[in-house]
């Protein structure tokens, strides 16, 4: 949990570690507090801030923190050494290996989080029928993130109650 | 360390002003506008050119973390060294640690009423979506090389039902894709 990973590709351990090791909360809840992360501006990881408040019943806010700064800390840190070595390597061909070398790996970890989002979201027709159009929504016009999650909300509290 | 960066640049902006520039981006931009306010912001201050924005884009993708995080701490240190990276840092994290606080505490006193109950489902599957929409247009663009199309759903497999720890993933996974990159540009090379 408090170690470092990248970006979208961390959600399937972050549900491992907080969901299925240490239980601190349920599937349910870690795909609404995902989409909480998605609804507020910034990094969509900060909502491991929610996983360490309910983690830490007795400190909720120092879970929270904790939580925070093990999510933003060591990957920031990572940032700084390697942006000082990156430069060097301005003209080398293994930037773009590795960065294009990584990517299948990346893109195989967001179709994992998909599964494991999948987990804690309701199951019927309607879902996934919203699902989908949302996922052609996003790809085919220029509507907002959050605007596609209130939409969604507005179908939860009618058919979703 | 990056002397090189901020000699480059015109105006040296103060720490406040790489924090207070994060901060309005972080506190307002979602998604994928974040990169372009970033890249607009950075570039109609003086803080450095295009060129070195992309650069800094593509290395904050690689890197672990988000990457606007990592987009925010590269031009923070590009102009003002490891003190503009804590100050980007900052600006870029502390107000949606603020927000997602807020709207935390919301959820927590109000997921019981059955119509918040109900929204919050909807919203989840509305995230599902954005997140499925995501993994199909990231696909797309490996479609080109049947490997990397192999490697792509063996790591949803073994992470998703296996649950396979992300750093193991990485080595072996990454590690492979890195090989099977190498081996193509070295092929490229070959007709020359």
């Amino acid at each position: 949990m408090l170690g470092f990973g990248g970006g979208k590709g961390i959600i399937p351990q972050m549900h491992r570690d907080a969901v299925v090791t240490y239980q601190w909360v349920t599937s349910d809840q870690f795909a609404q507090f995902y989409t909480i992360g998605k609804l507020v501006p910034g990094p969509t990881t900060v909502f491991a801030a929610l996983i360490g408040y309910s983690a830490m019943p007795g400190r909720p806010w120092l879970g929270a923190l904790a939580a925070t700064l093990g999510m933003f800390v060591p990957s920031s840190v990572i940032m700084v050494v390697v942006d000082a070595f990156w430069a060097r390597f301005q003209a080398s061909p293994w930037r773009a290996i590795i960065s294009h070398g990584l990517a299948p790996a990346i893109v195989g970890l967001v179709w994992a989080s998909v599964w494991t989002i999948s987990r804690g979201t309701p199951a019927g027709p309607i879902p996934y029928a919203v699902t989908a159009i949302v996922a052609v929504l996003m790809l085919r016009t220029r509507l907002s993130a959050p605007l596609l999650i209130a939409a969604s909300g507005a179908v939860g509290i009618i058919a979703l109650r | 360390m990056s002397a090189e960066g901020a000699s480059a640049t015109t105006a040296e902006p103060s720490l406040f002003a790489i924090a207070l520039t994060f901060a309005s981006i972080s506190s307002t931009a979602f998604g994928g506008g974040q990169k372009a306010s970033i890249r607009h912001q950075v570039v109609a201050k003086g803080w450095m050119d295009d060129d070195v924005f992309m650069d800094g884009l593509e290395l904050a993708q690689v890197l672990p973390g988000p990457n606007i995080l990592n987009l925010a701490i590269y031009c923070g240190q590009r102009v003002r060294g490891v003190a503009g990276a804590i100050a980007a840092f900052l600006g870029a994290s502390v107000p949606p640690f603020a927000i997602v606080l807020v709207a935390g505490a919301l959820y927590f006193k109000y997921a019981s009423n059955p119509y918040v109950h109900g929204a919050l489902r909807g919203c989840a599957v509305g995230a599902l979506g954005l997140t499925l929409g995501n993994a199909l247009e990231l696909s797309w663009d490996e479609r080109d090389d049947w490997v990397k199309i192999v490697l792509l759903i063996a790591t949803a497999i073994v992470v998703a039902a296996f649950k396979m720890p992300l750093l193991l993933v990485m080595v072996l996974f990454g590690g492979a894709g890195i090989v099977r990159e190498y081996l193509r540009s070295r092929a490229k090379e070959v007709p020359r």
